[in-house]
Order: C-alpha cells, then structure tokens, then sequence
C-alpha cells in the first residue's frame, strides 16, 4: 500500500519518461513522430499483399484486417515483455545512484508501448473506414476496457521480467524466443476454430488468447466480446499483476549490488 | 525517532560478495551453485550516528572504508543487513547529476524529466523552472538540445536542478567540482543558504576544507567504524596525522620493494635526491632567541639555520624552501632565484640562514622541504620533510593563509540592542 502511494508520488516521472521515450525516439529524424503511423501503415501494406495478393486465404475474408486488428494489440504486449526484461538493467546508473520507486522503470517501459499501440490503432480505424467494413460503436464501447486488460497483463509480466533479468541476463533472450513461439501459441495470425478440439485447453490457459479474441470480436466481427472472455481476461490480469508486484518487491532490495 | 532529528542510523552492518570464480558455464551455474566462490567483504560493521535538523555532517575517510556505502544506504538505494536506518522528509541526492537527461530534447525538457526523478510532481517543477535556469545561467541556450551543451553547461544544469529540489534532507557525494570556479562558488553559497534554511546536510568529500566550511560535525569512518566524530578541525587533525603515518608506511614498503628489485641503492635516502656536490647536513629551527622548537606561534618568526657540505663547488646555487601541510596541500614555496637574491656560489661548507617573518601559516602541522639547484636547476640536494613546525592560535579563520583584513561595517547598520 506504502509503494503504491510512493508510485502516485512519482506520476511525473511515469510521464516524463514516456514522454521522453516517445519523443526522443524519432527526435533527429526528417519525418520525425510521423514514423509512429508510418510503421504500422507500411506493415499493413506488406501484409496486404502478401495474404490477399501471393497467398490468398480464401478460409477468413479479408485477412490481411483479421490479422491486423490482433498483430497490433500482440506487438505492444511481446515488446513490453522482451524488450521491458532489459529496462532495469538499461538505466543502471540511475539504480545505482539515486533512489525512486523502481517500479516507476518498467511502468513507464509498458505506458510508453501502449501509447504506441493506441497511435497504431488509429491507422487500423482510417484502414477500416475505408474498407468499408464499418464500426459497432457498441462493440467500441468495449475497448478502453479490453485496452485497460491487456496493460495490467503486461506490466504483470514486464515486473517479473524485469526484476529477473536483473540477476540473470539470459532472461532477456530467452524471451525473444519465448515471445516469438508464444505469438504462434496465441490465435493472432489463426482463427480459434482452426484449434483442434484436443488442445484448446492449453489456449484457455495462454492469459492472451482472450484478449486477442476480443480486439477481433471488436473491430473485425463487429460484436460485443463474450462475457466469459472478459472475464477470463480480466481474472488472469489481475492476477499476473499482483504476482509480478510480489516478485519485483521482493527482488528490488538488491537491484543496486547486481548493477 | 527522536523528535529533533533528521536521520538516526542505528548498528549498521552491511557486507558485499566479491566473486572470486562467477561460474561461467551453465553446468557450473547450475550444478554447483554452492562451490561458486566469493568473498565476503564487510564495508560496515556496525555504525550508529544521529543527525540532528538543519545540521550538516562530513563524512570523512580514506577510499573503501565505507563512507560512500554509508550514503548509498542513506538514500535507500541499498539497504542494510542488519540495523536499522530512519530518515525524515524528502531526501534529494547530489550523487549522480543529470539523471535522466536526454541529449536530443532541450534544457528545459530536461529540467523537467530530471527534477521529476526526484519525485517533485508537475505543479513543483513549474514552480521552481525560472529559479532553476536563473541558476544555471543559461538562459539564452535552455531552449537548445543538450547535446550541443559544453559538458561544463551540462553540469551547470544538473546542478542547478538538483540543488533546487527544496529537499529536507540532501546527500552530497563529491559534487563541488562543477563548472569554473565562479559557479563553484556560487553552488557553495547556496549550499549555505539551503543549511540556513534548515535542510539537513551529509556530505561525503576529500576536500577536508569544504567540509569545514559547511558542516558543524565530522564523522571518520575507518574500516567500516566510526573512530572518531566531533568539530569538523578537531576530527580532522586526527585524520590528516593518520594519513600522514600511513603515506610514510606506503612510501617505506615501496621503498623496501624497489631495493628488494635493486632499483634503488639502500644507502641513498627515499626523501632526497641530487647529485651530490653539496649537502644539507643540519637543519636547526629555532624562535628568536636561538631556542630549538616546533611548535610556534601565528604572526611569530622562524628562524631557521641550514647546515651544507660541500664535495665540488656548486656555481650560481640556488636555495629553495617549500612548505606543505600534511595533507600534501603545497602551501607556499620560494627560492633565492625568485626572490632575486645576488648570486652566490657554495664553494666550502658553511650554513645559510632565512627568517621567515610574521607568519600567517593558518593553525596546523606543517612539512618543510629544501632544496639547492645548480644554476641549471638541476637538483644538487632535494631534502624532503626536512623538518616539521606547528603553528599555533586560537582563530577561528578557515582556509591556508591569514589575510591582513579590516571591515568596515557602513552606516545602515546599527549595534544589536543589549
């Protein structure tokens, strides 16, 4: 209760450091923040042609849109796991030298993707407007909330990772490979029903796969997740986050002698 | 913790590993986890200090006796094994400057990202922009990328924002170093404003003086102990006499070592050095009276006598006197060529006297050394410590020299009521 308050004390440094990452990243180039849409858009147009133009999927309609809508909200969680594992280590100086929350770290690592994500989800809406698919201003209303899971599920991790790497720099590469099998054991770039019946279970335990199925149910069937998705999703979060709160609690004290 | 004070530190220990053999392959990592050898070395061993409210406290001691360590738990960037430590109030820490900074964004972006990792929120820092670039005296460039800053415009910066955080208590570690001496200065007087105003202050420092000039209180820490705290003067004199033992120990061992490797003949003496040609063979310091003493007092004269031999005529000698404080701060130094001194040669033995008059050598223990050159300035006889004087009085005054001075106080000030 104490950190949480202290972590409150500490906003502006949250803020400034997202701010600071999302600026300073393109700071010095020509087209500078305009690279945040860019990004997004010219993946879009690369998947567009390869899976409606090489390799047509005649089995989902529009394809290159049902694995865009989940790639995106997938990037922004793969990236704040494996690059987040490095967070701490990154700002050494600042552990070793001067007190704050640490937390504050892989906070403001995981704010500062999700504020990429929604910037590339507004590629996607221009996208869809002009697709002609439409929206269900309903199944939008759902959003903030699938957005809101999705985040404490991925700070949740980046805790964890984070705090390990610490000790045990592998961590970080292991989990650019972990991440990279996990997104083809996550229905991104597949429909669930393609699942076999026989191991769907283990899709039921990945804390992902309710969240990709409802940023599709949202934006590519056009209808209000089920009740059991948000639900599973929202348990599973919470719980990620209050293990990842306990493990970086209980490993923070000696962050500074590993350094 | 008492109401008055600031900080209490309570039977601290602390101790790091230091591995010796990290393991280096996954069998080792794994299997063997327990044969992973380390050292354990303890950099506290149990240390109790209070500091009181708006006091300020050095902390003094040679390199790895713990004393950095001790600010480092101060700040709660490590804690400790046992013990426990209390602080009161917002701590900011002058330890790492310009944390934070990013070299592409502006000064002011900056100010902001490094005063918000001091855990000051928005409304703070929009308070306290304009005081800190008045500081940093950078107003014409705070609009530029950092990156094009000189790394002394860089640190005037960090400084600024980091002194300005309005912290209960601060935590200084080696920082007066920062930008020309007129910026130095300045970062000193606002020290003594933050003190008056009733920051509590530790600083960690070699500069014995600095430490003098803000702290009311020294503490020694020695191998992870206190071993002496009290008037910052009083622990220091102890302090520059135990260094002084142990540079003469380390000076002794290297010499020993370099016999031992036959660098250096053993009957030459480590403290001097020249060619010969001619010897200092006594060195007398004495009061007016002809009377041999060490001790002397500020504003008294030295008389000092200087015994030579001579083996081959040295022409257009030079004689020189340096003095040194013991903590190897050179004082003063001269010689008969800078003060213009007729030439003379040294031809047969004989003995040179100097009076040093009136003198304003601040109360210490200081170090004589002499010299004769060759009209070259080749050394004939460099003698070291060849002799030790203590000056004594009971001023107050701060620093080497006393200054002949006078104030004259103007007419808008009027006597204190009685």
């Amino acid at each position: 209760m104490k950190s949480l308050r202290e972590i409150y004390d500490y906003r502006e440094m949250i803020f400034s450091l997202v701010r600071r990452d999302l600026r300073g990243r393109y700071k010095g180039s020509v087209l500078g923040f305009l690279w945040t849409f860019i990004n997004p858009l010219f993946q879009l147009l690369v998947y567009t042609f390869v899976f409606g133009y090489i390799l047509p999927n005649r089995m989902v309609d529009r394809y290159y849109l049902f694995l865009f809508v989940a790639l995106i909200p997938w990037l922004f969680f793969s990236t704040s796991v494996s690059g987040g594992a490095g967070c701490i280590k990154a700002q050494k100086d600042m552990v070793n030298k001067i007190y704050f929350p640490r937390m504050v770290l892989p906070i403001s690592y995981v704010t500062s993707m999700l504020v990429n994500m929604l910037l590339s989800f507004i590629v996607v809406v221009v996208v869809i407007f002009f697709s002609g698919i439409g929206f269900n201003f309903h199944a939008i209303l759902y959003f903030p909330i699938i957005v809101i899971m999705e985040y404490i599920l991925a700070l949740g991790f980046a805790l964890i990772a984070s705090a390990i790497t610490v000790f045990f720099r592998d961590m970080e590469y292991i989990l650019g490979i972990v991440t990279m099998a996990w997104q083809f054991l996550t229905p991104v770039m597949y429909p669930m029903e393609y699942v076999p019946e026989r191991i769907r279970p283990i899709y039921e335990l990945n804390p992902m796969t309710p969240i990709i199925n409802a940023y599709r149910d949202i934006f590519y069937y056009k209808q209000v997740p089920q009740l059991r998705t948000l639900v599973m999703g929202g348990v599973l979060s919470v719980a990620l986050l209050v293990i990842g709160c306990i493990v970086f609690q209980h490993l923070q004290r000696h962050f500074s002698e590993e350094l | 913790m008492k109401p008055g004070n600031a900080i209490e530190v309570k039977d601290v220990t602390r101790s790091f590993k230091v591995y010796l053999d990290r393991g280096k392959s996954i069998k080792e990592f794994t299997l063997f986890q327990k044969r992973r050898k380390y050292e354990k070395r303890e950099v506290l061993r149990g240390i109790s200090f209070d500091v009181a409210k708006g006091e300020a406290v050095g902390l003094i001691g040679h390199n790895g006796c713990g004393k950095s360590t001790t600010l480092k738990l101060l700040s709660r960037i490590m804690y400790p094994e046992s013990g426990t430590i209390e602080v009161a109030g917002r701590v900011s820490s002058l330890i790492e400057l310009g944390a934070g900074f990013h070299p592409d964004m502006s000064g002011r972006e900056n100010i902001y990202i490094n005063a918000s990792i001091f855990g000051l929120s928005k409304k703070e820092i929009d308070r306290r922009v304009d005081d800190i670039i008045a500081f940093s005296e950078l107003e014409e460039f705070i609009d530029n990328p950092v990156r094009t800053y000189s790394s002394g415009m860089y640190m005037r910066l960090a400084f600024s924002v980091a002194i300005n955080v309005d912290a209960e208590v601060l935590l200084i570690d080696e920082i007066l170093a920062v930008g020309d001496a007129n910026f130095q200065r300045k970062c000193f007087d606002k020290l003594r404003e933050i003190k008056k105003n009733g920051t509590t202050i530790v600083i960690v420092s070699h500069s014995l003086d600095q430490i003098e000039q803000i702290c009311d209180r020294s503490i020694w820490i020695h191998k992870g102990l206190i071993r002496a705290e009290g008037r910052p003067k009083e622990v220091h004199a102890q302090y520059l006499d135990y260094m002084d033992e142990k540079r003469k120990e380390i000076e002794e061992k290297e010499r020993e070592r370099q016999i031992a490797l036959g660098n250096i003949d053993p009957e030459e003496d480590a403290k001097r050095w020249g060619n010969g040609e001619a010897k200092f063979e006594s060195v007398q310091i004495t009061n007016a009276d002809g009377e041999e003493q060490e001790a002397f007092p500020m504003g008294g004269d030295i008389y000092i006598k200087l015994g030579y031999s001579v083996k081959a005529p040295v022409k257009n000698a030079i004689l020189g006197l340096a003095i040194y404080r013991l903590d190897g701060q050179h004082c003063y130094g001269t010689n008969t060529r800078i003060d213009k001194h007729k030439c003379f040669d040294l031809s047969e033995d004989g003995t040179a006297e100097l009076v040093l008059k009136d003198i304003h050598l601040l109360p210490s223990r200081y170090i004589l050394d002499f010299s004769i050159e060759n009209a070259e300035g080749d050394p004939v006889d460099f003698f070291r410590e060849a002799a030790q004087i203590d000056i004594t009085s009971d001023t107050e005054e701060v620093g080497v020299f006393s200054v002949d001075h006078e104030w004259k106080i103007g007419e808008g000030a009027h006597g204190a009521d009685k």
